[in-house]
């Protein structure tokens, strides 16, 4: 669906040649991501932020009880990884890279990775 | 049970009624110089005898009955009033005065100005005596008696003396004290009195140089002590007295002043009765230490667990010849230590008689720790008492969980869980709405 997609869209670009790189770039994402990928990018960017928090918690105020910190900051980095990885082997612009792995062998793997990291979390975490 | 002990104590008590005793025996041996009458010194010797001691007599030179047979200490208490006797029998060395310290048999060595083995043993003592034949000498206040015949205020010291005595009469040597933090001086020198090796005022000029020269070689002034009780480690006790005149019943009758008896009788007394262990002896009955609202002490303790440490003492009564429940102690303390105090806290008396108490947190810190209690103080007998107890950290299951602090780190693993599950609900439904609906099905 890319090249399709690209090549129609191709004029308003042009047209916003004016506009700010940024905007340009967040116009460009909007209308080129399908849905999927949008939500998995949302995910992505809510681990990310959680992580951070999480991080800043523990350097500014305290990181006493350490386990639970490893808990739960690691529990957004493996999320991450996990979500980045399904990312990356739905997106149909990988295709020819990841030719043996159909996008449901892709996410019944993040499904099983990620249950298994919470269980590990939950473990870990009192 | 204390209430029960508290019960027949008394009773026990009464039987033995009449005779005040020492904590530690009655049986004492008196090492009298030929030289001394024994008649002189009646009413010393009739005032212990009254008082339930067996006195047995005996010339240093004897050699019965021996003071120590068979390693064992034959009399609870000794008293040497042998100020003269230059030789003794073959059982009687200042080494074998000092085993009998170890022995926790208690003494009274009356020194003279003459040089004896005595004046020798008395270095061991930490005290300093003056040259042999120097007395001392006060020419104040103003009386008939000749110059080493002295009055002697004798103020109540450390609850050993009692208070408001009149003066006592004291003929002697002095002593200077070393730094031994072991001595108790119960009688001071007058600050008029000096020691001089003239009886007349011939020696006057050396002592006058001697105190120009910024008191160096003077032996004078209240830093001399005339009785001088010495405690061991061990509680047994040892009185120096400077002379032997002091017991005698000339000095007991000697009028201070017109129609006013001296103190002697009592000050006698009252030195025999320190010396002998019957005031001013303490012991610690018990120690206990549990954890605060529990009655049972455990086997090991937690770092930061909150510890009640209670001791009970008592003080030996010599009339009734019982222990009672002791709680005028103000200044005890209980350290728990492990190398170091870790924790010294007061251990105050509580509302029981007798029971000193203290709660206090166990440190964080694990390792074998002790409870100690350290009591030296001039004239009590030493309380000293050492309970180890373990102290381990908290075992795996022990810590405490799910703490205020980490709610952040619970909120993110619960925030991310749950954005995976609505993660996965809108992947599966979005799966609906995407053109390629076989492969959803095919999922499916």
């Amino acid at each position: 669906m890319a090249p399709t997609k690209t090549a129609s869209q191709a004029k308003p670009r042009t047209a916003s040649s004016q506009q700010s790189p940024v905007l340009t770039l967040w116009n460009a994402y909007n209308e080129t991501t399908s849905t999927r990928l949008k939500t998995i990018d949302a995910f992505l960017v809510f681990l990310m932020l959680s992580g951070i928090i999480q991080f800043l918690y523990c350097i500014l105020v305290t990181n006493f009880p350490f386990n639970a910190f490893l808990a739960g900051f690691s529990s957004c980095v493996g999320q991450f990884v996990l979500a980045a990885s399904l990312r990356s082997q739905v997106n149909p612009a990988n295709k020819n890279e990841f030719k043996e792995v159909s996008p449901e062998r892709a996410f019944a793997d993040f499904a099983l990775g990620s249950i298994v990291l919470h269980f590990f979390v939950y473990n870990f975490l009192g | 049970m204390r209430f029960l002990r508290g019960l027949l104590l008394p009773l026990v008590a009464l039987v033995g009624f009449a005779c005040a005793r020492s904590s530690t025996g009655d049986s004492v041996l008196v090492l009298l110089d030929p030289s001394l009458k024994r008649d002189n010194f009646s009413i010393f010797f009739g005032d212990l005898e009254k008082q339930g001691y067996k006195l047995t007599f005996r010339s240093p030179k004897e050699a019965e009955p021996q003071i120590i047979k068979d390693d064992v200490a034959q009399f609870a208490h000794v008293i040497v009033f042998s100020p003269n006797t230059k030789s003794y029998g073959a059982d009687i060395t200042p080494q074998s005065l000092v085993t009998l310290l170890n022995k926790n048999t208690n003494l009274i060595l009356a020194l003279s100005t003459k040089q004896t083995p005595l004046s020798s043993l008395a270095a061991e003592f930490s005290l300093i005596l003056p040259p042999p034949g120097t007395p001392l000498i006060s020419h104040f206040p103003q009386r008939d008696t000749p110059a080493t015949v002295i009055p002697v205020e004798a103020p109540s010291v450390e609850s050993v003396i009692s208070p408001n005595l009149p003066p006592v009469w004291f003929s002697g040597v002095p002593q200077a004290l070393g730094t031994n933090p072991l001595l108790v001086p119960l009688l001071r020198a007058p600050s008029q009195s000096f020691a001089s090796d003239a009886d007349s005022d011939s020696g006057a000029d050396v002592v006058f140089e001697a105190s120009e020269k910024g008191g160096e070689g003077l032996w004078a002034g209240k830093q001399l002590s005339l009785v001088t009780g010495f405690q061991a480690l061990n509680n047994a006790r040892a009185t120096w007295v400077g002379g032997v005149e002091m017991f005698s019943d000339e000095y007991i009758k000697k009028e201070i002043s017109k129609g006013k008896e001296s103190g002697n009788r009592q000050f006698v007394r009252d030195v025999a009765a320190w010396t002998f262990q019957e005031s001013q002896v303490l012991r610690i009955d018990s120690v206990e230490h549990h954890r605060v609202n529990e009655t049972l002490p455990q086997e090991v303790y937690t770092t930061n667990d909150r510890v009640t440490y209670e001791a009970y003492i008592s003080k030996f009564n010599p009339e009734l010849d019982i222990w009672e429940p002791y709680s005028g102690i103000k200044d005890l303390q209980l350290e728990f230590t492990m190398l170091d105090p870790h924790i010294r806290t007061a251990l105050l008396p509580s509302s029981e008689p007798g029971k000193y108490a203290v709660t206090f947190r166990v440190p964080d810190r694990h390792g074998v720790f002790k409870f100690v209690i350290n009591h030296k103080r001039k004239g009590l007998t030493y309380l000293e008492s050492s309970t180890v107890v373990p102290v381990v950290p908290p075992r795996h299951d022990g810590y405490p969980r799910f703490l205020s602090a980490a709610w952040p780190y619970y909120a993110g693993a619960f925030s991310t869980s749950g954005a995976f599950v609505l993660f996965v609900a809108l992947w599966l439904a979005g799966d609906e709405r995407e053109p390629k609906k076989g492969k959803g099905s095919k999922a499916e």
